[in-house]
């Protein structure tokens, strides 16, 4: 018997391969009761997805029935924007929201001309721009475009507000003082709400 | 031996899977929400009057040489569709185009012509829905097309009452509203 368990260990040590090793440590343990085999070791890892995700409570699509020249015009309804976020505060500083037009020298397309970025004002009241201001600032983190975004907020991110959402109202207006005589139409673009973490 | 090369493996693994966790997480996007957003540019069309009065400081018998003051006319119009702005003058009631008291002169002695043109009476129809029969004269006609769907004029509006045959008219201030409104057709 002892001759057998020390060609057994020999064996073992020769043998790199875990099946190996355990099927010698059940012929050791049929032959050794009470011997244990090596520890062998798993590593876990799970990984728990942060997440941030945006939702448009109302105010999806806005609409002004009737465009003055040379004036501002406002939506009459604000966009109510929820953010929710669960991160990891060891690795994220701040959650800032973006508005921006894809293209914004055609912010809004007309039936003959185009109403720019810059013609168009955001403010949020709980944000940054608490003063209305035109969508034409620099991307954030990767996110908008050049000369047609708007950054809307930036959250400093703790252990406390890892996890949380907030809810703010995006107003717009449509500035077309000093801008040249629209022609008659419909006017209508789109405006991206996003959000980014840094 | 082995043991000790697994623990490294595994540790060097879970090393890894943080680090490429961290990476994932730095400018984290959330989803896109689009807002649409819609403006409708009405067309306009507008007549725009120098001055809400014109007057005729004494009026002259059987003559037609009795000429209220000048008024100037902007129209502009804003549009994108149309051949042409018509620019029409009526009165709403053509049987009492000025009343003073009982005393009446109708629109048929009433004449307008624009920028020193021949005067006509407002004695004409209604131009589209614009005016009164027998109250109403067009202005001008002015062609529009896409060359010109954003534009504007002035005119010269010249009124006069012509009241030669006319009965001799009663002492006192004759008033009347004449409406000038504008077109598209």
């Amino acid at each position: 018997m002892r001759v057998r368990a020390i060609r057994g260990r020999r064996l073992s040590l020769g043998l790199l391969a875990p099946i190996a090793a355990l099927a010698l440590g059940a012929r050791e343990a049929g032959a050794q009761a009470g011997t244990g085999s090596p520890a062998q070791i798993i590593a876990l890892a799970a990984t728990k997805t942060s997440q941030l995700t945006l939702t448009v409570g109302s105010g999806a699509v806005q609409t002004i029935a009737s465009l003055t020249d040379n004036t501002v015009n406002s939506f009459p309804a604000p966009v109510v924007i929820t953010t929710s976020w669960d991160v990891n505060p060891g690795q994220t500083n701040t959650v800032n929201l973006m508005a921006y037009f894809t293209t914004p020298a055609q912010a809004l397309v007309g039936p003959a001309t185009q109403i720019p970025s810059t013609r168009v004002l955001g403010r949020m009241a709980t944000g940054l721009p608490v003063a209305f201001t035109a969508i034409s600032q620099a991307a954030v983190g990767g996110i908008g475009t050049a000369g047609g975004s708007l950054r809307l907020y930036s959250l400093n991110i703790s252990g406390a507000n890892k996890k949380a959402n907030r809810t703010d109202n995006l107003e717009l207006q449509i500035d077309l003082t000093g801008f040249p005589t629209l022609a008659p139409g419909l006017y209508s673009g789109t405006l991206n709400l996003q959000a980014v973490t840094q | 031996m082995l043991c000790p090369l697994n623990r490294a493996l595994a540790g060097a693994a879970a090393l890894v899977l943080v680090a490429s966790t961290a990476q994932a997480q730095v400018n984290l996007t959330s989803n896109t929400a689009a807002v649409t957003l819609n403006a409708t540019k009405l067309s306009t069309l507008t007549v725009s009057p120098s001055a809400a009065t014109a007057t005729l400081a004494s009026i002259t018998d059987n003559s037609n040489a009795n000429a209220f003051s000048n008024v100037n006319l902007t129209t502009a119009w804003n549009l994108t569709a149309g051949t042409s702005v018509r620019l029409v003058g009526w009165f709403a009631n053509p049987a009492q185009a000025l009343v003073n008291g009982t005393a009446l002169i109708p629109s048929s002695n009433v004449e307008g012509g624009i920028n020193g043109g021949a005067f006509t009476a407002f004695t004409g129809a209604p131009v589209g829905t614009v005016g009164v029969a027998g109250g109403s004269l067009q202005l001008f006609s002015q062609p529009v097309a896409a060359a010109n769907f954003f534009a504007n004029r002035l005119d010269v509006l010249n009124l006069r009452l012509n009241l030669v045959g006319a009965p001799t008219t009663t002492a006192g201030l004759y008033t009347g509203t004449l409406n000038v409104q504008a077109i598209v057709q």
